[in-house]
């Protein structure tokens, strides 16, 4: 949902923008919130991929009921549905996965030596044309301080197999945590909207609606926004002849999920790719990175606009702001939370700060109140 | 499977929202979608639902109790007096009431229409139990499940039409009398 459609069906729309003081609560409430949810990570990450989930298995849900089945049996089916595709998916994967596995070490060493043999001849390049580059033994310095760090990222693979094995039992509660959003969600929203008084009623019956439409907005947009990158970039692949030319657009479009940081490690992973694959032709990496800036640009201005730039029209300032602040806060899962944090929050906020400053509805509140008091202690 | 897809058996909370005019055409598995999107809520006799001026988000349905409908005296505004001033007069009930509603019927139905701003009063009459229908689910509905909103906006434009024609026969008796 953009912006302008938030603003258009905004409750009293003719009200000035809000302050500076609810600004400034929405950013701290938005980093403060950012902050606990690095200390429980652990139910963070399951509980995000389990509303993506949700929002990916909610049509069919609706379809069958549509058709006459109970929620509780449509949720159950659907899930059960996801589940037994992702075993069939998983043991079709496995005995080449398994098979691969013993080769995994050999392949990253190979893929980071062709990295760096790529940037060594470019910057030899470089220092033939450049005699202040030649001087300084740019090439040399880098080569000595990369031999350095490829060392320790193959040092690193096995924590980050560890890392994995830890996180899968956490990831497990995604399917059955979605399974309970599609059973029970609107029982949820009906609880949350019975604990508001009658006053705010309406006023709070829409905060939830926007709620559950920006995360919806923005989560399929994610999907889409996942789908075209992963198309297009596997489509430019298979022109250029990279090998693998589907996972790797896969693999590049799920990292950047996290603003910047992952579309640079993206890159990085398909100019290794085209580096080591064509040892001989180092024009195919440059390819591969026009293709990789090509998309980039392609993502920022229309598929972006076209999917989460729908749920999320931020102004680009506080955006940057906002990923910036979310990394320092936050780290990484900051970097991937923050927007979808702020845009809650946003629409929390804003409701919040128009009921509390609006005194006819403060008043009828009050009247509520009352009448609820004589009610109570009517024949005492 | 077969038996998964069987016509729904109703529950006594379906059939009650069976008796409501707006949702009578609906069958039971539609009534199962809608009753998905619907909120109920309590008010004690006095109690505004909501007030002339408010954006309308939602239409109220009555379940039970009664309430009143009311509009502020055209006059005060007429005559410069603060809007606010003639609040205790229509809490009298003795100025601006327009309809006093009973169980099953329903109020604030523009509000599924369009963004405009209520042209009434609501309070409750008597203590009374409404059901609560947003209109960005009932928006929602027009595009997810078309033929239960156009089910809806049948029995919607039917109230409507019933309304205008009441309006037009009072105001051609009110021009005879004059």
């Amino acid at each position: 949902m953009s912006a302008s459609s938030i603003k258009a069906a905004r409750p009293h729309a003719e009200h000035p923008g809000s302050g500076p003081v609810v600004w400034a609560a929405i950013i701290a409430g938005t980093c403060l919130l950012l902050l606990v949810f690095q200390k429980v990570l652990w139910l963070v990450v399951p509980f995000l991929l389990a509303l993506i989930l949700y929002y990916f298995l909610y049509p069919p849900v609706r379809a069958l009921i549509y058709r006459g089945m109970s929620r509780d049996a449509a949720a159950s089916l659907v899930t059960l549905a996801f589940l037994v595709l992702l075993g069939i998916v998983g043991v079709a994967l496995m005995p080449r996965l398994t098979s691969q596995a013993t080769q995994w070490q050999d392949t990253v060493d190979r893929y980071v030596q062709g990295g760096t043999q790529l940037l060594d001849a470019s910057l030899r390049s470089l220092e033939r044309h450049s005699p202040p580059l030649a001087r300084a033994h740019l090439a040399d310095t880098v080569a000595a301080r990369l031999t350095q760090s490829t060392g320790s990222i193959a040092d690193h693979l096995e924590p980050v197999a560890l890392g994995i094995m830890a996180w899968t039992p956490s990831l497990l509660l995604a399917p059955f945590l979605a399974f309970f959003f599609l059973r029970d969600g609107r029982r949820f929203k009906r609880f949350l909207g019975a604990a508001v008084p009658n006053a705010f009623f309406e006023r709070s019956l829409f905060l939830l609606h926007e709620i559950d439409r920006t995360a919806r907005a923005y989560f399929q947009g994610l999907i889409n926004l996942t789908i075209l990158d992963t198309v297009t970039l596997a489509a430019g692949l298979w022109l250029l002849g990279i090998p693998g030319p589907l996972a790797l657009g896969l693999i590049c479009a799920v990292l950047a999920w996290v603003p910047y940081v992952g579309s640079i490690l993206g890159g990085l992973l398909v100019v290794l790719v085209a580096a080591t694959d064509f040892p001989a032709d180092p024009t195919m990496a440059y390819w591969a990175i026009g293709l990789f800036g090509l998309v980039r640009l392609l993502d920022d201005f229309l598929y972006m606009p076209m999917t989460i730039g729908k749920s999320l029209e931020l102004h680009p300032l506080i955006t940057v702001l906002m990923i910036f602040a979310g990394g320092a806060v936050a780290g990484i899962p900051g970097l991937m939370l923050v927007l979808p944090v702020l845009g809650v929050v946003m629409v929390i906020g804003e409701t919040i700060g128009l009921i509390v400053t609006d005194p006819r509805l403060m008043a009828r509140h009050r009247h509520a109140k009352a009448l609820r008091r004589i009610q109570a202690s009517a024949d005492l | 499977m077969v038996t998964l897809f069987q016509p729904k058996k109703t529950s006594p909370r379906l059939d009650r929202l069976h008796e409501l005019s707006l949702f009578v055409n609906l069958t039971p598995a539609e009534l199962e979608i809608v009753d998905g999107l619907l909120h109920e809520r309590i008010y004690l006799e006095g109690e505004v639902i909501f007030d002339e001026g408010d954006e309308g988000q939602a239409i109220y349905i009555i379940a039970s109790g009664e309430v009143l409908i009311s509009r502020q005296d055209q006059g005060a505004h007429v005559d410069g007096h603060d809007p606010a001033a003639s609040l205790p007069r229509r809490r009298q009930g003795d100025t601006g009431r327009v309809a006093q509603l009973g169980p099953g019927t329903f109020f604030g139905e523009l509000a599924l229409l369009d963004n405009s701003s209520r042209s009434a009063q609501a309070r409750a009459a008597s203590p009374c139990k409404l059901i609560v229908f947003f209109r960005d689910d009932f928006v929602g509905l027009l595009d997810t499940h078309a033929r239960i909103a156009s089910k809806i906006s049948r029995q919607l434009a039917c109230h409507l039409g019933a309304r205008m024609r009441t309006l037009a026969s009072s105001m051609s008796v009110n021009q005879r009398l004059v």
